[in-house]
């Protein structure tokens, strides 16, 4: 097999080992990857796609509730803040599921400040992690057009 | 592989269930909507997806059995999801509730709203191969009708001849003291049938062929003393039945009775947890079920056989028999039981389904480490441990084990679970279509309902995608949050929002604009191909091992599957100890299946 093809998918693999490891995903992500096959190959992108898209959505939703002058709506944040917990569960985006959690615990102490803060950490955690993943597609592609089959990673 | 496309006939098309069982799906959060039906399609269902209630109401209501079974998540905007629940209902759909949210309360409502089952999010592969379970058992009287004369499963109340002779037939390969002692059985069996047949409904197992030999066989290696032992046992719990009785019900003192009753003590505990509203966990549920008879059970390959749909879980009232009163119809994954001489333990009278996977659970647990003891103690029940795990693989791929259901055994079985245990139907029966209340009009239903869902789903994309791009206008953040956000990137968002792939998002590091995604709109209309022409069989091998990443397999799931699998496969249609043997099991499972649910639900 040509060296560089290796090369890229040992990167690879200890790429993804390594945001296992860091805790950007979970099993969740894993039970992702393996529902992509030839049929459906660009089934990860896809749903992590959505997943983006909605955290665009629900991270700005959050921040109109917040920036309320005067009563600012909990429930209306913590809805937001359930929805996020869903999708990022779904999509095993580990780090953001457990702002998540604790995000949920804020809106019902109804503690401002801390929401405030938590909402910053969610809004830099889902941005981090799309850059993570956008290098990791970046590396699947580079391996593909040298000639190379994107190798399975086994997290065990 | 079992092409969808080429079943056009109505007996092919029977065959092919619960492949291609036509699920509506409904989530308004676009991501776990996607992957739902991701996981849907991989479990070989018909998928129609849309993320909003009315759409999804409006479809129920258009065409009454155009779909056999919804799941949706309980909170929606637009609708609340148990509007959705009782549409399903008065259609006498089964519904699935599904939620991130996982507490008690939420859990309950959407149970006493009448939500056949309740999933947490995020489900697994396993959760949702099984939930065809609950389609049968809103049709079980028709199933009934269809297995019933072809798989000799008997009426309740009946003793059928043929089918002692079959086994009598069976039994004389084994020997004369195996012949006679198994007419005796089933002369037991039939006493006991006719004495309590007024008193209570038995469910029945179907006594498979390979069953019935291993029966034999073990009895062979036991012996006929202890074969009398046992049968004698049977007698005196048939004597005692309402309470307790104790172990010198029997004669000989065994190591296990103890193991038992630390069992049966931890049972007891976990029956305290159980929801009232159970028919599953009832106190009665939990009997002491005999080790060695549980572990005898040598879950070896899966042999097809015949089907029986398991809709009799529901409670037998006390009856003399002295394992308790269940028979359920087993969905017979033949296996291969080795069945060793019961040693006596009390089973109090149970209305209840089995309980196996409670019973296994605990084991599991370790907390009765004696029980293992105990198990092994059975000379044929060393194998059921090793072999349980080597047929983990073998349930993966056949079954659908529900893993989400039997592991986090925690002793709380609050949860009112249908989860019985049943094999997978497209590797046995055959089902007259005609007699099916469901209408598996593939070809026709697939371009339709694809149709509709990629046309909900994408009307519903185009409006979050817009919905999203107002917001991204919108000025007003707070603060330091403000300023990390900033307002001009948020507009390219939006003029990129529609050919989105993730990577258009403008961010400080390297984008790679339209490189390996697709736009949500080609990728869609893969996703309706896959509808259309279902997915290639999964390769359960792999899944397997992703499996083994997913959080809720635990370590006793090959002991849960292999206990499961074991009631699957027993059939008898006369044995009533053997049959009480296997309802116990199945109890079992389903107790351990509510377990596993509760303990998801962090109670």
């Amino acid at each position: 097999m040509d060296a560089h093809v290796a090369q890229l998918q040992m990167q690879y693999r200890n790429y993804i080992l390594s945001l296992y490891q860091q805790g950007f995903l979970d099993d969740q992500f894993t039970e992702l990857k393996s529902l992509q096959d030839d049929g459906t190959p660009d089934f990860v992108a896809e749903v992590l796609s959505l997943f983006f898209d909605d955290c665009v959505k629900l991270v700005g939703n959050m921040a109109r509730a917040l920036d309320q002058t005067g009563t600012v709506d909990f429930s209306q944040v913590g809805a937001n803040v359930h929805q996020l917990k869903g999708s990022s569960s779904s999509v095993g985006a580990k780090r953001v599921k457990g702002l998540c959690i604790n995000f949920k615990e804020l809106c019902e102490a109804k503690n401002y400040e801390g929401c405030v803060r938590c909402l910053q950490q969610v809004d830099i955690e889902y941005k981090t992690l799309k850059a993570k993943l956008q290098d990791m597609f970046n590396l699947e592609k580079q391996i593909v057009q040298a000639g190379g089959i994107v190798p399975q990673v086994d997290i065990n | 592989m079992e092409n969808m496309e080429s079943v056009s006939n109505e007996e092919g098309r029977t065959d092919q269930f619960p492949v291609g069982m036509r699920v509506l799906a409904v989530d308004d959060n676009p991501t776990c909507l996607r992957k739902l039906e991701e996981l849907l399609l991989r479990c070989k269902y018909h998928v129609t997806k849309t993320m909003e209630s009315k759409k999804a109401l409006e479809m129920l209501r258009e065409k009454s059995n155009m779909f056999d079974l919804v799941i949706s998540d309980v909170e929606m905007p637009d609708t609340d999801g148990f509007k959705l629940l009782e549409i399903g209902l008065e259609m006498d759909l089964p519904v699935i509730m599904l939620s991130a949210h996982s507490d008690y309360d939420s859990v309950m409502k959407g149970i006493i709203h009448g939500a056949c089952d309740y999933l947490v999010k995020p489900v697994s592969l396993k959760e949702l191969r099984n939930i065809w379970q609950h389609v049968v058992k809103k049709n079980i009287g028709s199933y009934k009708k269809i297995i019933a004369p072809s798989r000799h499963l008997l009426p309740t109340s009946e003793y059928a001849p043929s089918g002692s002779g079959k086994r009598k037939e069976k039994a004389d390969d084994s020997g004369d003291g195996d012949d006679d002692s198994d007419r005796d059985e089933e002369e037991d069996g039939s006493e006991q049938d006719g004495d309590e047949s007024s008193n209570r409904k038995k469910r029945r197992v179907v006594w498979s062929q390979e069953l019935h030999q291993k029966f034999v066989h073990a009895v062979q290696q036991l012996g006929l003393d202890s074969e009398f032992k046992y049968r004698l046992y049977l007698k005196k719990l048939d004597e005692g039945q309402q309470h307790n009785m104790s172990q010198d019900a029997f004669g000989s003192r065994d190591s296990s009775y103890f193991h038992m009753a630390q069992l049966e003590g931890l049972r007891d505990y976990s029956s305290t947890r159980q929801l009232s509203s159970s028919s599953l966990l009832t106190r009665s549920s939990l009997t002491k079920f005999h080790p060695s008879v549980y572990s005898s059970v040598n879950l070896q390959g899966s042999n097809s056989s015949s089907f029986i749909p398991p809709g009799h879980h529901q409670s037998s009232s006390s009856s003399a028999n002295p394992f308790g009163t269940y028979h359920s119809p087993l969905l017979a994954r033949s296996q291969n039981v080795n069945l060793s001489p019961l040693e006596p333990l009390q089973f109090p009278r149970s209305k209840c389904s089995p309980y196996m996977g409670d019973f296994k659970g605990i084991a599991d647990r370790g907390i009765s480490s004696s029980f293992l003891d105990s198990r092994m103690s059975f000379g044929s029940s060393s194998t059921s441990l090793p072999c349980a795990t080597s047929n983990n693989l073998m349930l993966q791929e056949n079954f659908g084990v529900s893993d989400g259901n039997q592991s986090c055994l925690n002793g709380l079985s609050s949860f009112p679970s249908h989860h019985s245990w049943q094999g997978n139907l497209k590797t046995t029966t055959r089902f007259p279509s005609h007699s099916l209340p469901l209408n598996h009009a593939f070809g026709q239903d697939q371009m339709t309902c694809g149709g509709i869902g990629l046309g909900d789903y994408n009307t519903s994309l185009v409006s979050a995608d817009s919905h999203v791009g107002v917001l991204q206008c919108e000025p007003p953040f707070l603060g330091d949050f403000m300023q990390n956000m900033n307002t001009h990137k948020w507009e390219e968002q939006n003029c990129t929002m529609m050919n989105n792939t993730f990577g258009n998002v403008d961010y400080p590091l390297p984008v790679d604009n339209n490189m390996v995604f697709r736009d949500n709109n080609a990728t869609r209309s893969k996703g309706v191909d896959d509808s259309l022409m279902m997915s290639p069989i999964e390769d359960s091998a792999t899944t397997l091992n992703s499996r083994e990443c997913v959080g809720n397999v635990t370590m006793m799931d090959p002991e849960m599957r292999s206990s499961t699998k074991l009631e699957n496969d027993l059939v008898d249609n006369q044995h009533d100890v053997f049959d009480d043997i296997m309802n116990e099991m199945l109890k079992q499972d389903e107790n351990n299946g509510m377990v596993s649910v509760a303990a998801r639900f962090g109670l």
